[in-house]
């Protein structure tokens, strides 16, 4: 009975020893296979838009990237063309220079607003703020990141949009100097939404990240030349001009474009803000207009009304221009970043 | 403070960045500040704690199936995209054998991780509305929404994850193989465990970031404020609180709008606690861990 | 094992498959017996199973199918009636999909879906109209407009509230002079189908040629043109921007006349001028009950028809005839009969609300025959 006892416990103990040894192997398979699963998403991603947009792509052909229509063809009627081999609806015309142009307009606004006050904010928070202070403010800027992109899109529809259409518009369209240049500042403000309003808030959208990588970079400048500079008797104004920045130019602009890529690829809150236009460029700074991601969100749901899955597939085309810019803009980002913090390799740092 | 120089160009300059740096950040604060206000003092003179108790009905009604949607989404993000991104970080920082060229390995792997976090949400909705909800007939589903939901959020945990475990002390893990324990057991009684308070930062930010976000649910888990929750995985939508946002705020009746405000204010109130417990465990670990201040 | 043993295990089991069957085939002849008596009589309502039925699409409609969804669920609690706001485009597109049980659309099916999809059906709920509204400070009364001035200011070849084209159709209002912003819906929409067949048919040799009518169109370039979601997307914008004229559904009117808006009476294909009323509405919907197909399929715009409102139409239920589950298929045969029926959902209490009118007697019939085709 001892000896059965004892045979049992020598057994299950073997086993959990071997289990612990091996439980070295478990954790290193288990992390193989989920580190390939971002990439078997993506490679899956990517094979499906290429799939739904060829159609699309075969038909729009190259001016799809100039044209600026959006013209789903009678659906109605009873004949359907074919072109290439593709079943398209008789009248049916895409084209996307339209929503490329609205896209990159509200986000280059956008981050013309946000960066100026980005680094200035960064500078703000890291230099000469007592710690009970710059906490609770770095924690609100963060806390900026995490709000949700549809409650921006309501702030600036019901509150900023029409205060700035009311107040601070007209007073700019009206008093702007009679210059030609300047002529894409007058108009008619409307009740708010327009591409200025969506750079707005696209700017406060993206300053959380640019202001949170700037603040990053700026506590790898070594202290060393800061306080060399300090001891010269420079003022904060030229330390960070003469030092600083120089240190961290390559990462500003690294955060700069990754900002970029978030306001690219920025879907509700424009579609709420911009007044999803298909096929116009604003004509003026208060103008309405469309982007990549606002036109795929507002026609996804009703393309398929278009029988022959044209629709449908042209939107995969533009989600393919979307992703394309968008990744592209974030990869040189992250390139640009990862090249300036190696090159902060501090003198004088422990 | 350095001491400002005392005349002319130098000071006018010196004082106009320090004020000019005081004026950016309350540009941020003012707008934010703006926002919150906006949002709360619209949803706080009409909510009533029903709301939290009755389901959406129609144009109006409360907000009890739109929360429990939220939650169950979060939940399962939770379990997919923490599970999995806990364990590719955990690849890269651990696992990942430098080559014999010295360089790193595992550049590929984090290449697609980073291309994965900046391809757009509402693309990933798509891809999720053509390949699963039309494609595989699952209709506007809880599973659709969790794999769409997860596959954007794996990036952010894998990378939090990657940061934490690289931030454990090598002399941790030295005494722990010189204690002889065998290196599973290493991994997840010593470094794992001291990594925890940085995963579960990552994962609380992921989750809030997965909380937020509409456009890719709108074509996964569907556009129906006043669907019932089902546990059922396919075939059934599932309500949440970012579209009773989206989709009310432009519904004729004030009663929608209300609904709307409070669907709004919930949120904040979501990613808020999310977000400060994040912060909270962050500042715990700094003042215990070594090299406190 | 003994013999008697073995003997006496093969009569249990004997027995039990016996009982098995018997009682299996006792259920499924109480089943069938159930469904047989579930298939109501001719006009009354069919009994429902449990379940969710979803419904998605028209913003014209939606206020109406709320008011039905109530109305239903008090009556019968084991269905849940899920309803949302998309647009008729979305009602179209998910019900072809399968991806929603009913499809709420403005529009008809197209060729091109039923090509797709041949067992789509589009069945008659009701009859609504649209509005041509307009926010333009002093005018009060009425203004009268014609589809083919409509049709230019869409264009933007009319530009200003008096501009001589509307001032001699509106010779005893004075128009201001200020500049005319065109509203049109930016989703996929019923009430765009509506409008621009109007035009289509109104100026066939203008917008019938170049632009047409769907769901979705290519809006010209009118100066200042806005983009709105939904009809009340329309409305708020319509509201705060002054000198707009917008298309909406008659589900509206009360929120018009709040809003401060007004609206046109139109010109109709006999060249009178009508405004929307129950009266002119019902007229116009008569003219075309006899020559509407069994399948519902017909456009009630711009007729001939003395004393009609040129813009009316039929509200489609988008139902797949062949569903998947026989269960939601009972549901939703049940909900729409409950829709149809005029002492239930096309009863006057209900649609006057919505300032809708009901179905005419023969077109009850076709829509209760179309639905019964649902399995």
């Amino acid at each position: 009975m001892m000896a059965q006892v004892m045979r049992r416990a020598r057994s299950a103990r073997r086993i959990t020893d071997s289990l612990r040894l091996r439980e070295g192997a478990l954790w290193q398979g288990a992390a193989r296979i989920a580190v390939v699963l971002p990439l078997a998403a993506l490679v899956f991603a990517v094979t499906i838009l290429v799939i739904k947009a060829r159609p699309a792509i075969i038909v729009n052909g190259w001016g799809f990237l100039t044209r600026s229509k959006f013209d789903l063809g009678q659906s109605y009627a009873t004949t359907v063309n074919h072109i290439h081999g593709v079943a398209v609806p008789v009248g049916a015309s895409y084209g996307a220079g339209a929503l490329i142009a609205g896209t990159l307009e509200s986000s280059a606004i956008a981050v013309i607003i946000a960066v100026p006050i980005s680094i200035g904010a960064a500078f703000a928070l890291t230099e000469r703020m007592p710690r009970w202070v710059s906490q609770p403010l770095g924690f609100f800027v963060e806390l900026l990141a995490g709000v949700p992109s549809v409650l921006f899109g309501l702030w600036g529809i019901l509150t900023l949009g029409p205060f700035l259409a009311t107040h601070i518009y007209p007073t700019i369209a009206n008093n702007v100097p009679n210059v030609p240049v300047l002529d894409f500042f007058r108009g008619s403000s409307g009740h708010g939404e327009g591409l200025i309003t969506t750079g707005l808030v696209l700017a406060l959208m993206i300053v959380p990240i640019i202001t949170a990588t700037t603040r990053d970079l700026f506590s790898q400048v070594p202290a060393l030349p800061k306080e060399g500079g300090e001891a010269l008797g420079m003022t904060d104004w030229e330390v960070a001009r003469r030092v600083t920045l120089p240190w961290v130019r390559t990462g500003i602009i690294g955060a700069t474009v990754l900002g970029l890529g978030r306001a690219i690829g920025e879907t509700i809150a424009v579609a709420m803000v911009s007044g999803s236009l298909l096929a116009s460029v604003a004509p003026n700074v208060y103008g309405t207009f469309g982007t990549l991601a606002a036109a795929i969100v507002t026609q996804l749901d009703s393309a398929s009304t278009d029988g022959t899955g044209f629709a449908v597939s042209t939107l995969a085309e533009l989600g393919l221009i979307l992703a394309i810019i968008s990744v592209g803009v974030n990869l040189l980002a992250r390139l640009v970043i990862s090249r300036s913090s190696r090159l902060g390799a501090p003198v004088g740092r422990a | 403070m350095s001491a400002l120089p005392g005349t002319g160009r130098r000071r006018f300059i010196a004082i106009g960045f320090r004020v000019g740096t005081y004026l950016a950040l309350s540009l941020i604060m003012g707008p934010v500040i703006w926002l919150v206000t906006g949002i709360i003092s619209r949803a706080v003179p009409h909510f009533s704690w029903s709301v939290l108790t009755h389901p959406t009905a129609g144009e109006s009604g409360g907000l009890e199936n739109a929360i429990i949607g939220t939650l169950l989404l979060m939940l399962g993000v939770l379990v997919i995209a923490g599970g999995i991104g806990i364990l590719a970080g955990l690849h890269l920082a651990e696992f990942a054998k430098p080559r014999k060229s010295g360089k790193e390995s595992g550049h590929l792997l984090r290449t697609a991780s980073d291309v994965l976090s900046g391809f757009p949400s509402i693309v990933l909705g798509y891809v999720g509305y053509v390949a699963l909800v039309l494609g595989l007939h699952w209709n506007f589903s809880l599973l659709a929404a969790w794999i769409i939901l997860s596959i954007m959020v794996i990036p952010y945990i894998a990378k939090s994850t990657e940061t934490a475990l690289r931030q454990v002390p090598t002399a941790y893990r030295e005494g722990a193989e010189a204690l002889g324990m065998p290196a599973g057991y290493a991994l997840r009684k010593v470094t794992l465990k001291t990594a925890l308070p940085g995963i579960v930062t990552g994962l609380l930010i992921a989750l809030a970031i997965a909380c937020g976000e509409t456009a890719p649910l709108i074509y996964t888990a569907g556009a129906f404020a006043d669907s019932p929750v089902s546990v059922s995985l396919t075939h059934h939508p599932v309500p949440y609180l970012t579209f009773l946002v989206y989709g009310f705020y432009t519904l004729p009746e004030n009663a929608s709008h209300y609904l709307a405000y409070d669907a709004g204010l919930i949120l904040v109130v979501l990613v808020l606690l999310l977000l400060v417990s994040a912060r909270l465990i962050v500042n715990r670990t700094q003042h215990y861990s070594e090299g406190r201040r | 094992m003994t013999g008697s043993t073995r003997l006496a295990r093969l009569i249990v089991a004997l027995t039990a498959t016996l009982a098995v069957g018997v009682a299996g085939s006792l259920a499924v002849a109480t089943a069938a017996g159930a469904k047989a008596k579930a298939k109501a009589p001719k006009g009354a309502v069919e009994k429902p199973s449990a379940g969710t039925v979803t419904e998605t699409g028209s913003s014209l409609m939606y206020p109406l199918f709320n008011l039905w969804a109530g109305g239903y669920s008090t009556k019968y609690s084991s269905v849940t009636v899920s309803t949302a706001s998309t647009g008729s485009g979305t009602g179209l597109a998910d019900a072809a999909n399968g991806t929603v049980a009913i499809g709420a659309s403005d529009a008809y099916l197209a060729p091109s879906a039923l090509t797709t999809t041949p067992t789509l059906l589009n069945i008659p709920l009701a009859i609504s109209s649209q509005l041509a509204a307009y926010n333009i400070p002093g005018v009060t009364a009425h203004l009268v407009l014609s589809g083919k001035v409509l049709s230019s200011i869409y264009q933007g070849k009319i530009t200003t509230w008096n501009d001589a084209a509307i001032a001699s159709l509106n010779p005893s209002v004075t128009l201001p002079s200020i500049p005319i912003v065109t509203l049109h819906r930016a989703d996929g929409s019923g009430d765009t189908f509506l409008w621009s067949t109007f035009l289509s048919d109104a100026d066939p040799s203008g917008w019938g040629k170049t632009i047409g009518f769907n769901t979705t169109i290519s809006w010209p370039n009118a100066p200042g043109a806005l983009g709105e979601t939904g009809n009340s997307g329309m409305l708020a914008g319509c509201k705060a921007t002054t000198g707009c004229i917008a298309y909406i559904g008659i589900s509206y009117l009360t929120q018009a006349l709040q809003a401060g808006l007004g609206y046109a009476a139109l010109v109709n294909g006999k060249g009178q001028t009508v405004l929307p009323t129950p009266k002119s509405i019902a007229t116009e919907a008569a003219g075309f009950t006899r020559k509407t197909p069994p399948n519902g399929t017909i456009s009630m715009i711009y007729g001939k028809i003395k004393g009609g409102y040129p813009i009316v139409n039929y509200e489609y239920a988008i139902v797949n005839s062949s569903q998947t589950s026989s269960s939601t298929a009972q549901d939703i045969r049940s909900l729409l009969e409950w829709i149809v029926n005029a002492k239930d959902g096309n009863s006057p209490s209900i649609l006057n609300q919505v300032n809708f009118q009901a179905l005419p007697a023969s077109i009850v019939t076709a829509s209760l025959k179309q639905i019964k085709t649902i399995q």
